[in-house]
């Protein structure tokens, strides 16, 4: 279920990931089962030649060559996750965000769209133990806000007071909220629904409940809604 | 333990405490003999291990179900910080310390560790650091997580005195992790067997060795961070609550730390491992040489990775990139430590007994918290899994799962070395069986919890992480309660187990050579090893003709190895001074209604100086020889006797403490918009004159071991003499420096960040001064005395290198606070 563009781009990423994760888990656990049972001790066998023994410093063994294979072999999957990784990072959490498309649908903004221009980010603040979401004009409520579905949303994201960490947990995405510095986030809802933004970085007795909702609506009832209240 | 009880009741007890306790109680707490040392740090860390586990059950339970509440909230985030402290600072690395204390320096053929009181010293830091962070429950424990993140730590937000108690644990047990460092890196440069060459120490070993590197590099920066929250918290100083310094301040300086810490309690466990598989596999270690290069490329490279804690604080892409690769990098070493060890059972044979099951049980579990850690560590990923469940299996799989598996591999293993007795192989078994399932039950849930937010108490039922939770807190008490079996096997075996000889497992390190138990004085003659690698055992016979020869009967006299006498109450005395003294810091009262900072309990800080004084005089006056091998080799330090490396190491970890204070003093400087111009504050001709003052100290320092080193009497007093009044000329410099800004009333410890950073770390400079003129007041009464000039000028090396040391420090400070 695409419930915005960042959850997409994790979701492909982890994906790889996991694939990965579970081919080489598999290959070395199997390895390690086969090698434990094939050559458990049987009461018949001795000891190999070679079995250290008290008295002198045991023969060394091993090759360099196979380590070198196994390091050029980790090395070649490990480029593969950076380099999806960094494809990644570049469109999630680029230096300049993208331009901001949710105020388009509104009267006041027709400008905006008109030179395709950004609109507006719209500012979060962590506090003790609640967030606040300001629109332009000072608009500002607590523990939730809309935007409409299909548009691009800019967050700036800082805090009252603690360290906090601003998470729409079905988006994937999160960012510390930090007092005195603005940590930028944005996102592309694709779905209509109210989704969690939570607190992660434990802030106080309070945390557990610092709660908000991100109620994401057509392009219409966002109108409707944003221009009823002034 | 009988045997050693016996050696316990020969011991010539020093008339000062004779009476006071038992033999017995009295062999435990004055003892300075690392095996009985290492018990104690064993059974110390166990205790601490289910304290800590006990309060994660607690936890375990609370989120069992959705909307629970077993605990309220403050209770829950007091649970889970102290559990996660007690467990990464008086678990991990004490339990492994335990070991090393025990088992090292057998394994390098050496009689006890370079400095015997000092070790019993780090234990009893160690124990009552412990007993702190246990105490900080009846002032409010900390409760902010065990990353103590800023601003959060500041006392307008956590007012509690349970923090200050918490932090002062910290410090103590840092002292204590800096003292046994120095004492294991000197053990092992200089206390080998003739012809143990370094590269012929057996891994575990040498996992300690790679170990202290990096806690003695990375502790200083803790410490330092963590005297900056006790002089924000006792002051009211700004250096993590103000925006210039504040969070990021204390993420950088933290997991500075923070990255090696993690590797610092792995590293044993490995090394535990690396030691158990070649034993139980018959087969030497694949590519031991490799292993240990790998350890060292990861301790080098874990230094430069922890900007993966900070993935989301905003450092920017760039850097978050190159932390990506940092971080990715470090998993290539990880991949061959753990391709060695399988590579190993090619061609082996095979014994599963407990301590193999619980070490293969171990590499396994690491390899799903390495595989983890990749994902952790692409700041793509990690962008949605920071501060989640996720995170928490991850570090599980591995402090847990490698490190805590690794170490009970490792109990199992020696526990025949250190009581003489088997334990119970079935239930051993059957102890590694239930854990294995239980850790998997308990922690495997989590990874897929990666959208639940760790450190909450507790989540609505419409998240939908409930059936997930329930599994895991299942599978948590099938973990706890198998680790039931592991002390009833251990506690009744120790009593009741039939004898397990010397060498019951067949293994080839040198503590096999010995009885078990170890007798007090180790070896008879300390062995040594041959070019062609057989060892040879003084002029007894060598192996395989014969074990190590010994005679219990010499013990406590013929043989009378000297620190069996050497029972010392001054490192119990000196750490509960240490403890008396913070904790009078600690637990005073706020000064006024609106707390910015509170007042510390004279009576309390009191009692510890008095203590402290008392105790250092003790331990100084103490005839306490320490029976120094002539060993042949000891590369590369042939010529640097033992306290000399010592204290280089010591300085080493005082420059990282420096640099940190001076890189927190940059940090804020750069992020605040303005700064007073240079002169305006300080008068330049002042810090001149201090400068020029503290360098020519050092020439009288220089002068003093000269005279020393021609046997001049009056010239070594002069010098030392004229060393002390420079250095109180100095500080009178300073002093007035201090009161003149000072009754402006304007530039205050606590007026903003440039008056802060510069009454604190001139003031920490200060401190060392006045430390380096104690010391020469104590090395005059002794040249007074008649000492130092007759070739025994050591002493007087030692204190120049330290003051050396202070003065180049101010070299530095001196440009940085004055000419910039
Ligand atoms: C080798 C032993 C390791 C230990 C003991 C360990 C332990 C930990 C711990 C305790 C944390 C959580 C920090 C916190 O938020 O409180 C953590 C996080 C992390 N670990 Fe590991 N780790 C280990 C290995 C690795 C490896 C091999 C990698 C990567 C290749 C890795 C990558 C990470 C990353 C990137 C994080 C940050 C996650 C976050 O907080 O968002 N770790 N690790
Ligand atoms: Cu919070
Ligand atoms: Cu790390």
């Amino acid at each position: 279920m695409a419930v915005s563009n960042t959850q997409v781009i994790f979701d492909n990423l982890y994906g790889i990931f996991t694939y990965l994760a579970i081919i080489v888990g598999v290959i070395v656990f199997a390895l390690m089962a086969y090698l434990i049972i094939r050559y458990r001790a049987k009461n018949s066998s001795s000891d190999p030649e070679d079995t250290p023994r008290l008295g002198r410093i045991p023969t060394s063994r091993g090759h360099g060559r196979n380590v070198l294979i196994t390091v050029t072999l980790s090395t070649f999957l490990l480029a593969i996750l950076i380099i999806t990784s960094f494809a990644a990072v570049d469109t999630l959490f680029p230096n300049n965000p993208p331009n901001a498309t949710w105020c388009y649908s509104i009267a006041a903004y027709n400008q905006t769209q008109a030179t395709g221009q950004s609109c507006p980010r719209l500012d979060v603040t962590g506090h003790q133990f609640y967030w606040v979401f300001t629109y332009p004009g000072a608009r500002s409520y607590t523990n939730f806000f809309r935007v409409p579905v299909n548009t691009t949303v800019v967050l700036d994201v800082t805090s009252a007071d603690v360290f906090h960490d601003f998470g729409i947990i079905q988006f994937k995405i999160k960012t510390d909220a930090i007092k005195g510095r603005t940590n930028t986030i944005w996102f592309i809802p694709y779905k209509t629904a109210n989704y969690t933004i939570q607190c992660f970085e434990l802030c106080g007795t309070g945390h557990v409940g610092m709660i908000a909702t991100l109620n994401v609506m057509n392009v219409t009832a966002f109108q409707n809604w944003y221009g009823s209240e002034k | 333990m009988s045997q050693l009880s016996r050696i316990g009741t020969v011991v010539k007890s020093d008339p000062m405490s004779q009476d006071i306790f038992p033999p017995r109680v009295k062999r435990w707490l004055f003892t300075t003999n690392h095996k009985e040392v290492g018990i104690l740090y064993l059974v110390t860390s166990l205790f601490f291990f289910v304290a800590a586990g006990l309060l994660a059950l607690t936890m375990r339970t609370q989120l069992s179900v959705p909307n629970n509440n077993v605990l309220t909230e403050t209770l829950y985030n007091q649970f889970v910080t102290v559990h996660g402290l007690l467990m990464i600072f008086w678990v991990l690395s004490p339990f492994a310390f335990g070991f090393a204390n025990y088992i090292l320096p057998l394994q390098i053929g050496a009689r006890d560790l370079a400095f015997p009181r000092l070790n019993a010293m780090s234990y009893w830091f160690y124990l009552f650091s412990g007993v702190a962070i246990i105490m900080s429950f009846i002032f409010g424990a900390p409760d902010l997580g065990w990353t103590l993140y800023s601003p959060q730590t500041a006392f307008q937000f956590t007012p509690t005195i349970g923090l200050n108690v918490g932090a002062a644990a910290l410090i103590l047990i840092t002292v204590s992790i800096t003292m046994s460092s120095v004492n294991f890196l000197v053990t092992m440069f200089k206390m080998r067997a003739p012809g143990m060459k370094l590269r012929n120490m057996p891994v575990f070993p040498w996992a300690i060795l790679v170990t202290i590197f990096m806690m003695l590099y990375a502790f200083p920066s803790f410490l330092a961070a963590v005297l900056l929250l006790y002089v924000d918290r006792a002051f009211g100083t700004f250096y993590f609550s103000s925006i210039q310094g504040g969070a990021l301040l204390w993420d950088n300086v933290f997991w500075f730390f923070g990255h090696p810490e993690v590797y610092i309690v792995l590293f044993p466990a490995i090394g535990v491992i690396a030691d158990v598989i070649p034993t139980f596999t018959r087969r030497p270690l694949y590519g031991s040489k490799y292993v240990i290069g790998s350890m060292i490329a990861a301790a080098v490279i874990s230094f430069i990775v922890w900007g993966h804690h900070m993935f989301v604080t905003g450092i920017g892409l760039t850097s978050t990139k190159l932390y990506t690769v940092t971080t990715i990098a470090v998993s290539l070493p990880f991949d061959v430590m753990v391709i060695a060890m399988i590579e190993t059972l090619i061609k082996a044979r095979i014994k599963l007994k407990a301590a193999a099951l619980f070490a293969l049980g171990a590499i396994a579990l690491f390899v799903i918290g390495g595989i983890t850690g990749v994902y952790l560590a692409s700041v793509a990923l990690d962008h949605a899994l920071r501060g989640t469940y996720f995170v928490v299996a991850h570090f599980h799989y591995i402090m847990v799962g490698a490190s805590i598996m690794g170490l009970i591999a490792g109990l199992y293993y020696w526990f025949p070395k250190l009581t003489g007795r088997m334990y119970n192989e079935t239930v051993a078994k059957i102890h590694f069986v239930v854990s294995f399932i239980g850790f998997n039950i308990l922690y495997f849930p989590m990874f897929l919890l990666l959208d639940m937010p760790r450190r909450i108490q507790t989540y609505a039922p419409d998240t939908g992480w409930g059936p997930l939770n329930s599994l895991a807190t299942i599978g948590g008490f099938i973990f706890g309660g198998a680790q039931v079996l592991l002390f009833l096997n251990l506690f009744l075996s120790q009593r009741r187990g039939p004898p397990s000889g010397p060498n019951p497992w067949d293994g080839w390190t040198l503590e096999w050579s010995l009885p078990s138990p170890v007798p007090a004085h180790d070896f008879d003659t300390i062995p040594s090893i041959a070019e062609d690698g057989t060892y040879r055992f003084g002029n007894g016979p060598g192996y395989p003709n014969g074990l190590a020869h010994i005679d219990d009967s010499k013990v406590g006299n013929g043989l009378a190895y000297s620190h069996l006498e050497g029972m010392s109450p001054w490192p119990l005395v000196m750490a509960f001074a240490a403890f008396l003294f913070f904790l009078g810091l600690s637990i005073g009262q706020p000064s006024s209604p609106t707390p910015v900072s509170y007042k510390p309990f004279w009576p309390l800080i009191a009692d510890g100086t008095i203590l402290g004084v008392i105790s250092l005089y003790g331990y100084s006056r103490e005839r306490f020889s320490v029976h120094e091998e002539s060993h042949v080799e000891s590369w590369p330090f042939r010529e640097v006797p033992n306290v000399k490396l010592g204290i280089w190491t010591f300085l080493g970890a005082e420059v990282i403490f420096f640099g940190v204070l001076i890189g927190a003093y940059f940090f804020v400087r750069t992020n605040s918009a303005t700064w007073p111009a240079v002169g305006e504050l300080f008068s330049i001709r002042n810090g001149f004159a201090m400068t020029l003052v503290l360098l020519t100290s050092s020439l009288t320092a220089i002068m003093a071991l000269a005279s020393a080193k021609i046997g001049s009497r009056n010239g070594l007093i002069a010098g030392l003499l004229a060393t002390f009044g420079l250095g109180a000329s100095f500080l009178y410099i300073k002093a007035t420096e201090w009161i003149e800004l000072g009754t402006h009333g304007v530039f205050l410890v606590a007026s903003g960040l440039p008056a802060t950073s510069y009454f604190i770390t001139t003031g920490t400079h200060g401190v060392h001064v006045v430390a380096g003129m104690c010391m020469t007041v104590y090395l005059l009464a002794n040249t007074l005395k008649g000492r130092y000039t007759k070739g025994d000028h050591d002493a007087i090396e030692h204190f120049g290198l330290y003051w050396h040391f202070v003065d180049i420090v101010w070299v530095f400070l001196f440009p940085l606070f004055y000419l910039i």
